[in-house]
Formats: C-alpha cells, structure tokens, sequence
C-alpha cells in the first residue's frame, strides 16, 4: 500500500513533467496550467506523511530545469505554496468540492504571485493580466479530474 | 488537582502517529534558504552550468518522448500532402532555384572582383562565415523571456554567442548551450540587443527587444533623425557577431513628443521569429584575430612602445608622455580619413 503510492506519486509526477514539456507555443503557452504544482497540491492533500514541502521544493527544481531559468525560482515559489497547502491541510479535508476548488485557485494564485515577484526582482517585466490565466485553467483541469472520479479525499468523495 | 493534571497533560508527548518530523515553517525556512542560496549561486556567480548541463541531457530522452505526439502529426501530414500540392512546390521550388543561381553566379563575379580590388587597396580580406543548420524543437517555457530551444547543441560544435538566421533576416543569437540542444534568445527579448543600420542612409544605431510584444525599440535616437517609417534596419556587421548587411526589422511606427528630447521608435522583425522551423547557426570565425586585424598595426606597434616605456621607467614618464599624444593625434586622423 505504502510502496503503491509512492510509486503513484513518482509516475504521476513524470506525467506532469511531460505534460510540461510538451511543445507549448502560443496561445497554448499562455493557457499552460501549472501541471507540476497540481500534482503536488493533490499528493499534499491526499498523502501528506509522503509529499511535504521538501518534494515541492525538489519539483519546482525540475520546472526551472525545463524552464531554463536561473535555479531556484520556481522552486522558491512551490516551496511557499506548499507551505500554506500544509498548514491548512487539516482543514482542507474537512471542505467540500467547491470550497476545496476556491482553495486550489488560491494556491494555484499564491504560487504565481511569489514567482512574479522572484522574476521581477531578476529583472523581468510584467506581461499583464493574462499571466494569471494558468490559475484559472489549472483550476478547470482539477474541476475535470474531480469529475472524472479524481479521489481528493474528505467530504468531497460524494457522501 | 487541576494544577498536577495540567502538568500531566505537558509532560505527555505526542503520540508517534502524529509526528511528521519538523513543522512546515521549518521546511519553508529551510528551504527557502536554499532556494534563495541556489539562484545567487546560479545568476551572480555560474556555478551551476555543468550540473545544468548533465541534468539537460538527462532530461533529452524525456523531451523526445514529448515532442513525439507532433512530430509524428506533422510526419503523417506530410506523407499523406497530395500529389498535385508536392508538384507545385516542384516547380515554385525549381523556379526558386533557378533565381538563385543566377544571383549566386554574379555573386561569384562580385566576390572575385570584391577580392582583387581589396588586394590592390591592401586591405583586410573580408571574412566567409560557416553556419549548421538547425530545427527549432519548441518555443521557451518561461513566459517571461523570449527563447527558443533548437536541436543543435555542444556536439555539434556550437558555442554561444553564435547568430541564428532564417531565411528572412536573423532571429537571435545563441545564449546557452547543452550537449545536444541550445537555447537562442529571440531579437524581441529584453535582453538582447543588437547593432543596426538603417539601410537607406547607413545610420547606426542599437536595436532593443521590447519583451512584451513582438516588437524592436530604437532607443537613445534624437528627434529630428532621419528615419522614415518602412525603413529597413540591416545588421552593421561592427559587433563581430552578426554578419554584415542581414535584414533584421522594418520601422512601423516613429512617435516623437515634445517633451522628450529622443524619438520613440517601434520596429517589426522581418525574420520569421515565432513561425519558421528551420534556422541557420552562423559562426563568425576567429573574432579576435578579426579585432586586431581592424587596427592599423603600426598604431598598436606604438601603443606597445610607449606602455613600455612608461612601465619601464618612471623618471623618463615626462619625456615619452608625447608619445601617447602624438598617437591620439593619428588615430583621430585615422577616423576622420
């Protein structure tokens, strides 16, 4: 059981890895949602003696590798995520869907707001208001995986 | 009785299935620390560049395995392109051709010609660069910046700093390279910039990526310059870097307000930045030996002498300090000739 889901969470995470590098160009770039920060957001919820912050840390890592950036950024930016999806890890079993989806939303939102700041302190520009967007496709993709009989465990398994 | 109850209750240790190690604000500062230790590492002092190096081969397998869904679309769209389609791209194509050989023979002539009259003028032979073909593999992933990863990397006997063309003028230049791939950072990026001349009346000056959007800023430029809109800027080719006389953008807007002393110029690229596959790695050969053959080698003959001299002996400082001088007169002249 244990080994199971160790081994769920590693292929669920080269899945997202993929996904991450997959050819995105365009509008499509624009859209990209956060598949990493998904992943890892689900196993904290779901699996939290598993995935705590260090894995989010060691993920983000592997998106600044993909992405090409200076080391860190990313990293840095799922670390302060995953802290506030731990501290209220508890609570967010008790939510039901909707309540668990707002919840996603502003992690989701948490973490591209700390990446903004890290990338704007290395001398980045700001690109407007559709760099928000993955927030809310990201969102959308967890509302499709709950629908499709993703178990993100506490009320929202359907009792 | 409340009171030992109490102190009870304290001694009493969490249970083991409770415990998860150090608490989450340990790990966020912990971290964090590390994160932050990491891109100091990485952006002010270059450590990290073979670690990124290894990791991105390791990666390689991983983004083949990636990009195969499209790749085998676009091959499948190819094997199945009609027969009457590939025909006419025949002929546009052996039209093309003969076009070009025409150009290619008077160029030839001129090249030849170019030559003989250099050797009479005893100048500089002008220098042929080589390029490696490359395929871009996918746009950047950072949103922030304005990259591209194209298929030819360290094995390849590519090195950074290298242009890239494409068929319509040049994209970028290469910034980082991994054994098998390396990234190009596009003209349009914020980062880069590049020396240009206005083709119409050979005016220099310094192209900026604007970053946002798909456009070029011409900064630091007076207000009363003489550009028009639908000028073509060409590289200047005084980098060392880019080749002479490639198309780089077209002026599209040229805004000047009373109160700023610079015109305000937006420029469009006229390479295929964000739509073409195939690119072209231009090397420029020997850029050292390029820069001292540019000086006149007298006048650095005499450089040398006169640092000599005043490494050698400080007393005689006074009496070769003419020297110096003398040597700034020439190399005015120099220029104004």
């Amino acid at each position: 059981m244990y080994t199971n889901k160790l081994k769920s969470i590693y292929l669920s995470i080269l899945l997202a890895l993929i996904c991450l590098l997959l050819p995105w160009s365009g509008f499509a770039l624009t859209m990209r949602p956060d598949f990493m920060l998904l992943v890892i957001i689900f196993w904290l919820i779901r699996a939290p003696n598993l995935c705590n912050v260090g894995t989010a840390w060691f993920v983000g890592l592997f998106v600044d590798l993909a992405t090409g950036g200076i080391f860190g950024q990313y990293a840095l930016a799922y670390t302060i995520t995953a802290f506030f999806a731990v501290s209220y890890q508890k609570r967010l079993v008790l939510f039901n869907g909707t309540q668990q989806l707002f919840y996603v939303f502003i992690l989701l939102f948490i973490s591209q707001v700390s990446l903004l700041i890290i990338k704007t302190f290395a001398g980045a520009q700001f690109m407007g208001w559709t760099y928000f967007l993955p927030s809310i496709s990201g969102v959308l993709l967890w509302f499709i995986a709950v629908m499709f009989g993703l178990d993100v465990g506490g009320r929202s398994r359907g009792n | 009785m409340a009171r030992h109850f109490n102190n009870n209750l304290e001694q009493q240790q969490a249970p083991a299935f409770f415990v998860r190690g150090p608490s989450a604000m340990a790990r966020l500062a912990f971290f964090s620390v590390l994160s932050l230790a990491l891109m100091a590492a990485d952006s002010r002092l270059q450590y990290l560049l073979s670690v990124r190096q290894t990791l991105q081969t390791l990666l390689h397998p991983l983004q083949i395995l990636a990009n195969a869904p499209s790749q085998l679309y676009r091959d499948a769209g190819e094997y199945f392109s009609t027969h009457d389609y590939l025909l006419s791209e025949n002929k546009h194509l052996k039209q093309h051709a003969l076009q070009q050989d025409i150009a290619l023979q008077k160029l030839n002539t001129l090249a030849l010609e170019n030559e003989h009259l250099r050797q009479l003028l005893e100048a500089n032979k002008t220098i042929v660069q080589t390029s490696v073909a490359a395929e871009i593999m996918h746009v950047g992933r950072d949103l922030f910046s304005r990259k591209i990863i194209v298929n030819r990397g360290g094995s390849h006997k590519i090195a950074a700093g290298e242009a890239v063309v494409d068929a319509t003028g040049v994209i970028g230049q290469v910034t980082r390279v991994y054994p098998l791939t390396s990234e190009v950072t596009l003209i349009t990026d914020k980062s880069l910039a590049i020396p240009v001349q206005i083709e119409r009346n050979g005016l220099r000056a310094i192209a900026f990526g604007h970053g946002r959007d798909n456009t070029l800023d011409l900064p630091y430029l007076p207000a009363n310059v003489d550009i028009r809109r639908g000028d073509r800027l060409v590289t200047s080719g005084i980098d060392g870097v880019y080749p002479t006389g490639l198309s780089v953008a077209t002026v599209s807007k040229i805004g000047i307000t009373p109160d700023s002393p610079f015109a305000h110029i937006i420029c469009a690229p006229t390479g295929g930045v964000e739509n073409h596959r195939q690119v072209l790695v231009v090397r420029m050969p020997n850029i050292e030996v390029q820069a001292e053959a540019e000086l006149a080698p007298t006048l650095v003959l005499k450089a040398i002498d006169a640092q000599k001299a005043v490494k050698e002996s400080p007393v005689k400082l006074e009496a070769k300090q003419k020297k110096p001088a003398q040597l700034n007169h020439m190399s005015k002249q120099h220029v104004h000739e």
